[in-house]
């Protein structure tokens, strides 16, 4: 693997002026530093205003940075040719509604370079990736929330970037939509790509992200590995399938007999909402498109 | 989405980055004109359409060359309104509703350098104008046609019901009634008319392009350029009044400076002349030219200037 970052910003700090007469101005982010390696999906939350999208379009070249520099596989992110290795979805995405699905696909390839008889094919392999096939020559003004999302991660990754950047992907898509948008970024990981995932859920990004930055009020206050940074170090989890009363009687006598030893919690694991929502609805994709519906 | 692997593998076989790429901005251009037209902006065409049929039949008591200069004044004023219209509608609506609606995101996280953008924009209207004034002009050309025919065939049948001394000279005079019709009618020199028109409207949308780069809205953009449409239509009178003959160097150069960003329209002026059926001289239409060509590349890098700059 190459040892250049797929990301690299260093004390990157963007400072706004205010249109008042005092001249005053806000640090929307604050000195911050970090790597990300090729291939990791790396978590960026934070609260609103805390300074994520801020950090997203300087990395994306939408914004300057006031201090400190961005780049892309070693490449300054504020170069336009940067960005041929960059994928990028935004939050609420809005295409031109006039365009159909396929149209949509094939203009945004065309600006990447690509055309003819590969632009097709891969168009044609987008749309029956995120399944929408079945509305490609339909007019995106009729698409639901889920649809749009779903034709905005295929044109942030039409040409095969390295880098692919979402913001909130999953913003108002039903669970089913989630979990699929999920199924989708973990295979990008095992494809090698490196993503930075900016989400309001927490969940999903603990279930997806290799790597964890916390940013609050224009800081990164916390970053690293999520085994790391999730671990609970005084704490130990034992998991046990099949325990008869008599061996969970066992393990309370054997604990209850030390010292230093605190039994917190004996019981049956719990699923999470999302997972029990699926096993209920039975999570089908066309069952997530009829409820998208 | 599907169960199976996708193949999303980098790297990406694709052509590399290229500084400038014509295809790309032909690909803007090519999204720009299909949005406006499927804004339904051809269905003015029914509009201007109205007019000129309706020109044709107005006003029958007017004498023959009466009638003819009515349509072609009605259809080339129309020609004119309806071309700076989608020049200054068409263009105030592109940036800032691209900036609204968040899809400029996506456009310049791909590798496109915002001076092609632009120029997308640019090109993508001056298509359209540029197919809508063939339209328009196709419609006239015939209705002109027909109306001339028809006015010649009037004017054969009274002179056949009126007594001359000789067939020669009813032929005289047909020849003579239908030369006069004729060069009222359908003529090439009406065709610089058209060409006047359209570079108008194209040195309108880059003025329009202009202002949208720093506009916050498409109704700001709009009066903005409606009102440099008005100065640019009144600079030069106001400019001999004010500056008169005698003026000295500072006074001349500022003007000079105003002059090139508020455009002196009155200098496309020529559909009057058309009109009347005096020739265009083609060095006119070559001035008209180069003058665009200025003021395009004035206006685009100005524009360039402030978009680059622009945080989104």
């Amino acid at each position: 693997m190459s040892t250049v970052p797929a990301v690299s910003i260093q004390n990157l700090t963007r400072v706004f002026r205010l249109p008042t007469l005092r001249r005053e101005s806000v640090t929307a982010v604050d000195d911050i530093s970090f790597d990300i390696a090729p291939g990791q999906i790396y978590g960026l939350i934070g609260p609103n205003g805390s300074g994520k999208s801020t950090t997203m379009k300087v990395l994306l070249g939408l914004l300057r940075a006031t201090k400190g520099k961005c780049a892309i596989f070693g490449r300054d992110s504020a170069r336009v040719d940067s960005r041929e290795e960059v994928g990028f979805l935004p939050e609420n995405p809005y295409f031109y509604r006039h365009l159909t699905g396929r149209e949509t696909l094939a203009f945004y390839g065309k600006l990447c370079g690509i055309r003819g008889a590969r632009l097709k094919e891969r168009t044609a392999e987008l749309l029956a990736l995120v399944e929408l096939e079945h509305a490609a020559d339909r007019r995106l003004s009729s698409y639901s929330k889920g649809m749009l999302q779903r034709i905005g991660l295929a044109q942030a990754i039409i040409h095969r970037p390295r880098l692919v950047v979402l913001d909130e992907p999953t913003a108002g898509v039903d669970p089913g939509g989630s979990r699929k948008i999920r199924d989708l970024i973990l295979a990008l990981r095992t494809q090698g790509i490196t993503v930075i995932l900016s989400s309001h859920l927490l969940e999903q990004v603990q279930e997806v992200c290799d790597r964890v930055g916390i940013i609050y009020k224009g800081k990164l206050v916390r970053e690293g590995l999520l085994s790391d940074l999730m671990s609970i170090e005084d704490q130990t989890e034992i998991l046990l399938r099949n325990a008869t009363p008599e061996v969970l009687a066992a393990v309370r006598a054997l604990i209850a007999g030390q010292q230093t030893t605190e039994l917190l919690h004996l019981g049956n694991p719990r699923t999470t909402l999302e997972r029990l929502f699926l096993d209920v609805t039975g999570g089908s994709a066309a069952d997530a498109r009829e409820y998208v519906k | 989405m599907a169960t199976a692997t996708p193949d999303i593998s980098p790297p990406g076989p694709y052509p590399r980055h290229r500084r400038f790429s014509l295809p790309r901005v032909l690909t803007l251009a090519g999204g720009t004109f299909t949005q406006l037209v499927r804004m339904k902006v051809f269905y003015f065409m029914a509009l201007f359409a109205v007019a000129v049929i309706a020109a044709s039949f107005a006003f029958a008591d007017l004498q023959t060359d009466g009638q003819l200069k009515l349509l072609k004044d009605v259809s080339l004023a129309s020609m004119s309104l309806f071309s700076m219209l989608f020049a200054i509608a068409g263009t105030a609506l592109l940036i800032p509703r691209d900036i609204e609606d968040r899809t400029l995101y996506t456009i310049l996280c791909k590798p496109v350098p915002r001076l092609e953008y632009l120029l997308g924009k640019l090109l993508g209207v001056a298509f359209l104008i540029f197919i809508s004034l063939i339209l328009m002009d196709v419609l006239f050309s015939a209705v002109l046609y027909l109306k001339e025919k028809s006015i010649i065939a009037e004017q054969i049948n009274i002179l056949q019901n009126r007594k001359f001394a000789s067939r020669e000279l009813l032929e005289a005079n047909i020849a003579a009634v239908s030369d006069a019709v004729t060069g009222q009618g359908l003529t090439w020199n009406l065709q610089n008319g058209v060409i006047a028109i359209f570079l108008k409207a194209i040195v309108l949308t880059g003025v329009t392009l202009l202002v949208s780069t720093f506009a916050s809205s498409t109704i700001f953009t709009i009066m903005t350029s409606l009102a440099i449409m008005v100065i640019g239509q009144a600079q030069s009178i106001a400019r001999d009044v004010l500056l008169g003959e005698d003026a000295s160097a500072v006074p001349r150069l500022i003007a000079g400076g105003i002059s090139l960003l508020f455009p002196d329209f009155k200098g496309f002026d020529i559909v009057d002349a058309v009109v009347t059926g005096s020739a265009v001289p083609a060095l006119v239409m070559a001035k008209m030219a180069g003058l665009t060509i200025v003021y395009l590349v004035i206006h685009l890098m100005a524009a360039y200037v402030i978009f680059s700059d622009k945080e989104l």
